[in-house]
């Protein structure tokens, strides 16, 4: 009989507990989600990507013979992307143009981009920009502001190239190659 | 009460931190890189160029030879890449009438050139490299060159008589055509 009083009891409590455990806020777990989309920029050499001029002057003004046609496209998020900002440059810009030991530097080298800032020509000797360029030897050819209307947008602009050996001492005959780079950067 | 703050709080700090590191990862996000080959090409180049285009003779004189032209400056210039030597040959195309005054002929080989003073030759030989005509050329110098020396230029003074050693002449005017040419080998 004992027994069977404390096994009422227990069974009360049990009640009890059970009913006071309703009662008890749950415990919240917060699992925070974020999503994000990564932004995007490439650039694209459409057209005159072999810069060739068959005869060079000395001491003159050599003009590339067709512009260099570039495509720029983004997808970034204009509360975190102030602009898009294309450069152009040489690794070395002592040596951007090579023929044997004769140099040409990046100096001599002048671009133009009509559609965007430097739209006279204009050596490649400015620095890097967010960290794309060499150090006298880049040329930010344009900076485009970014908001709402082209968070996701694409430009093609006209690169013209020229060679300027006005003073420079005369080339021995002779091929010069060089590899001039375009890059975009976002700010 | 508490603890539904302390975790309201760690979960909205958790998602500020995530916006933030997606700001920074967006700043400085760089693309692809394009390029653009040159290639500008300097042509090997060599010309000869007289600082005058008439020699003259005032009056000739028969049995002598006595008979200088005026002197010409010829100035050689070379850009090469390739070769062992620059020369200057100088040439009459029909070597049977270097001078003619109507049919009354004087042969190359009456006519002698030198450069800087060296000894006279006539133009007597036959073609270099190409250049000249038999029996009627002289090579004037032949210069060498090599990798240290394939941009370079020279200026010599040509000067140029008649020899009509044991001849005599019909007066008149004789005018004829020296052709300068240098070729490298």
């Amino acid at each position: 009989m004992r027994f069977g009083r404390w096994r009422f009891s227990l069974l009360a409590l049990s009640v009890i507990l059970a009913l006071r455990a309703r009662d008890l806020p749950a415990q919240v777990r917060i699992i925070s989600l974020a999503a994000t989309a990564p932004g995007a920029l490439s650039v694209t050499v459409t057209s005159g990507a072999v810069q060739t001029i068959a005869v060079v002057a000395d001491n003159a003004v050599n003009n590339f013979p067709a512009p260099v046609v570039i495509q720029t496209t983004w997808n970034v998020q204009p509360g975190q992307t102030n602009t898009v900002n294309l450069m152009a440059y040489f690794s070395v810009p002592a040596q951007a143009l090579l023929g044997g030991s004769i140099q040409i530097p990046s100096s001599r080298v002048l671009g133009r981009m009509a559609t965007g800032v430097p739209v006279t020509f204009t050596a490649l000797t400015q620095n890097a920009v967010g960290g794309v360029g060499s150090a006298g030897g880049s040329l930010r050819l344009f900076s485009v502001n970014i908001g709402g209307a082209n968070k996701n947008a694409s430009r093609t602009d006209n690169l013209d190239l020229q060679l300027n050996l006005v003073g420079f001492p005369a080339l021995p005959a002779g091929a010069y190659t060089g590899v001039l780079n375009l890059r975009a950067v976002t700010q | 009460m508490h603890a539904w703050f302390k975790k309201v709080l760690t979960g909205t700090t958790a998602l500020l931190l995530v916006g933030s590191s997606s700001a920074v990862a967006q700043v400085g996000l760089t693309s692809n890189v394009a390029t653009v080959a040159l290639t500008a090409t300097k042509n090997a180049t060599l010309t000869v160029s007289p600082n005058a285009s008439t020699a003259t003779l005032a009056s000739i004189t028969d049995n002598s030879n006595a008979n200088n032209f005026t002197p010409v400056s010829l100035t050689t210039a070379w850009n090469l890449t390739a070769g062992s030597s620059v020369r200057l040959v100088g040439w009459f195309a029909t070597p049977a009438q270097a001078l003619a005054n109507g049919t009354n002929l004087i042969p190359s080989s009456r006519v002698e050139g030198r450069v800087n003073a060296t000894a006279y030759s006539p133009f007597t030989a036959g073609p270099v490299g190409g250049l000249g005509v038999a029996g009627g050329s002289l090579q004037l110098f032949s210069q060498a060159v090599g990798s240290g020396s394939y941009l370079g230029t020279r200026t010599d003074q040509l000067d140029l008589r008649l020899d009509l050693t044991g001849t005599t002449t019909v007066a008149g005017d004789y005018t004829g055509t020296l052709n300068l040419q240098a070729v490298v080998q």
